[in-house]
Formats: structure tokens, sequence, C-alpha cells
């Protein structure tokens, strides 16, 4: 079927979205069509201020409506210790834990030499050069424990440790809630190396 | 009808996100070739395929053939090569061998000797010795599996023995009649050891000791062929 031009451009433009396939997007802009004028713009206006007014941190790369951000400008924060993470998403995700009192790095990614991510590519440079500065004295790597963000680690490690900063992994281990039988080899053995005294 | 349920063992080439929290991954597999499998759900923390689908990763396979891709219904890591990971300067040596074998290999045949070859070279390279020499090495077995192997014993044109001058767009070794003008001119060594790492086990590449102008222009040569033939860019710059 046919859509009219305005209807096709907005399926269109929903499908671009992630994990959102033709029939979604489909219904998403009849629901569009189906809310007041009012409520539509104002979702619409949300979505340019949104993309006008957030910006990256340009000392830790996470978003920011006011540079530097939240995180780096809160003198309750502890400055000397910083957390690496590889997406701006994953800081909200810490931050819901309440554990981290801490400033972050984000990364915007992980080493991938093969899609042409180098350690240029990502703000490695930069974290080199906040360290560089000191007043660190723990950096956290909590990257993704898989092969891109395992490497990105080791390389983290490599360039840091020379500057006398301690470097720590965060703990991989099993899941909360799952059963050790099915945990598999790899995840029990950094559960092994991560334990903790009780 | 082709059976759509299958077991295989397989090397991971490649994995990466796929949607919300897949993964679409490249399996080399010994019984149907290369291909292309889903793993739903495998980048959650509690997914039960997560440990089996990462790069460098050899293991047993359940997959549902689909129509457009395999699906991933279970796996069974038999061995993670998790140095590869964990140490920097062995990262784009693990990319390299996965990738190499990745744009060189293709088709749904079974290709055991082509699984074989990728298992063992991780496994060495796991190990001590000359990585670039492994390297080599693999890129000469992979060629020739491919169907794509240079040629170095005597003159592509005449047959004369002694012949040292390699064109990288003919894939192969001239004589100084043949050659006209054209091609690198190699070291008898550096012949020599090509022919020896075409034709000997992988794991001699642990006992052969060459010098540094035969590793040199070896590491050109096999570099200027797959750059020519394979369109390798990305690749050759790992090495
Ligand atoms: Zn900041
Ligand atoms: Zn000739």
């Amino acid at each position: 079927m046919v859509y009219p031009e305005p209807l096709e451009k907005l399926i269109t433009g929903f499908c671009r979205f992630p994990g959102i396939g033709p029939k979604t997007a489909q219904r998403l802009a009849f629901y569009l069509l189906d809310r007041p004028r009012e409520e539509v713009a104002g979702f619409a206006r949300a979505m340019v201020e949104a993309k006008d007014k957030m910006r990256f941190c340009s000392q830790c790369g996470c978003f920011t409506e006011k540079d530097p951000c939240g995180f780096c400008t809160d003198p309750r924060r502890e400055r000397a210790v910083l957390c690496v993470v590889q997406e701006p998403r994953d800081v909200l995700v810490l931050e819901r834990t309440g554990q981290f009192r801490g400033v972050y790095h984000v990364l915007h990614g992980a080493l991938s030499p093969l899609d042409g991510i180098g350690p240029e590519e990502l703000r490695l440079p930069l974290l080199a050069r906040r360290i560089g500065a000191g007043g660190i004295g723990e950096v956290i790597i909590a990257t993704n424990p898989n092969v891109e963000g395992d490497a990105t680690a080791a390389y983290i490690a490599r360039m840091v440790k020379p500057l006398g900063v301690k470097v720590t992994r965060i703990a991989f281990g099993l899941p909360v809630g799952g059963d050790l039988e099915y945990a598999d080899d790899l995840t029990l053995s950094r559960s092994l190396e991560g334990r903790r005294e009780m | 009808m082709a059976e759509r349920s299958y077991k295989t063992d397989a090397l991971v080439l490649n994995s990466r996100p796929l949607g919300e929290a897949d993964r679409l991954i490249t399996l080399l597999t010994w019984e149907k070739g290369k291909i292309a499998a889903v793993a739903r759900g495998a980048r959650k923390t509690k997914s039960r395929l997560a440990a089996g689908v990462d790069l460098f990763t050899y293991g047993h396979y359940l997959l549902h053939q689909g129509r457009s891709f395999a699906i991933i219904t279970g796996q069974e890591v038999k061995e993670h090569f998790i140095r590869f990971r964990e140490d920097p300067d062995l990262y784009p040596y693990g990319l390299f061998l996965a990738g190499l074998t990745d744009r060189l290999i293709a088709g749904t045949e079974p290709c055991p000797a082509s699984c074989r070859l990728l298992l063992d070279s991780w496994r060495l390279l796991d190990g001590e010795l000359d990585r670039d020499l492994l390297c080599r090495a693999f890129e000469l077995k992979l060629t020739d599996l491919a169907g794509h192997r240079p040629h170095f014993e005597g003159c592509l044109g005449c047959g004369a023995g002694g012949a040292h001058i390699f064109s990288p767009r003919q894939g192969g070794v001239f004589c100084r009649q043949c050659a006209g003008g054209d091609g690198m001119e190699l070291d008898p060594g550096s012949i020599a050891l090509a022919v020896r790492l075409i034709g000997a086990p992988l794991a001699q590449a642990r006992m052969l000791r060459p010098g540094p102008r035969q590793k040199r222009e070896l590491a050109q040569v096999t570099a200027t062929f797959l750059r020519y033939h394979f369109d390798l860019d990305d690749l050759i710059k790992l090495r």
C-alpha cells in the first residue's frame, strides 16, 4: 500500500530508529496522527531542542547541556577516581547504582582496528592528557567485557600504569539470581579472579 | 530439502552488535563453510549464548537455518583465546588471522582444512614464536587453500629455475628475461623461505630463523600480492 507523502516520510523516519521495523514504524506514525496537535508539536520541539542543546562535555565526554558537565564541576565528587566507560549511556547506568562518587571519562566506542577505530578515534589521547595533568590516583576501567572492550581496557592499562596511577577493571562475575552450574567457564574463571574477602 | 537444524564445530571470525541486544557473527564451520548467524539476546549479561559468540572462540554450535541467516540455538565453548584480547600486542595479530580468513574463504562447502589452519594458528600465536613469521606462513597457506597461492618454484614465463623477480600482478616469480623490467627483485633466501613455509607444517614456523632481509622481503611480497588481488588495505595495516 502506498501512503500519502507526509505519512510515508514519517514512517521512513521512524524506520531509522534502532530496533524499529516497518510494522512498528507504521504503528508509531498512526499513533502520532491520533494525538492532539499541541502534543505532537511539543514532542517535535523537544527533539530539536535536545539535539541543539545537548553536547559532549569537553572534559569527560558525557552528554551535557553545560560544558563542563555536572559531574566534572560537582565539588562533592572525588576527582581522584576516574571511571572509563565506552558510551555516554553507560554513565547513566553506573549512576543508577549510586555507588560511584568519582568522575567519568567516556571513550565513545572501543578499539576495533578493522572498523577503522584506533586510539585516535576514541577519546584516548584526551584521557592521557587528563591523567598526565595529575591529581588522579585510580583509573577504573568499565568497558564492556567483550573482545573490543577487553582489548581497549588492556590498551588503557598499558598507557596509564607507567604514569604511576593505579588501574583497576570492574569485576566480572555471575549474574545475580543465576545458578552456578549454568555459568560458562570464562565467566566463572573471571569470577574467581575477582573474588572478594568476606 | 536441506536439514534445517544442525550441529557443527566452528571458529568465530567476526562478531558485532545487532539491534538492541543481539549479535551477528560470522562462523567458519567445519561442515558448512562460512555462515552468518544471529545470536539472539547475546549482549544481555544473563545470556547463555554470550560466552560463545565472541571473536577468537572455538566452539560447538547448534544452528537453525532461517531464510536469510542462521540462528544460534545453543553453544558449547571448546577453547577461548583470551590472551588476544588481554594483550595489546597480540590483539592485532589475532584480528589479522581472523580477518584474512573472513575475506579469503567463502562459500558453504565444508572447509576443514581452513578451519584447522586458523585454529592451529591461533594456538601457535598464543605461545612463544616469531609472530610475523607465523603470519607469513598463514598467508601463504590460506591463499593456497583459497586457490590463489603465489608461485615461487621456477619462472612463470619459461619455467627456468632460480627465478627471483616477483610480480604481484601475475602472482609469481619470473627470470630476468621474462620479467622485462617489472616486479620486485628478491634474495634467493626469501624465495627459499616462502617455499619452505608453504610446504612445511605450520608449527615449523617455530623452528625457522630467517634473517631480517628475508623476513622483510617476504612481508613485502605477501602484502603487495594480497593488496593487489584482494583489496585488503585495512587488514595489511594490522601487520
Ligand atoms: Zn564532564
Ligand atoms: Zn623466464
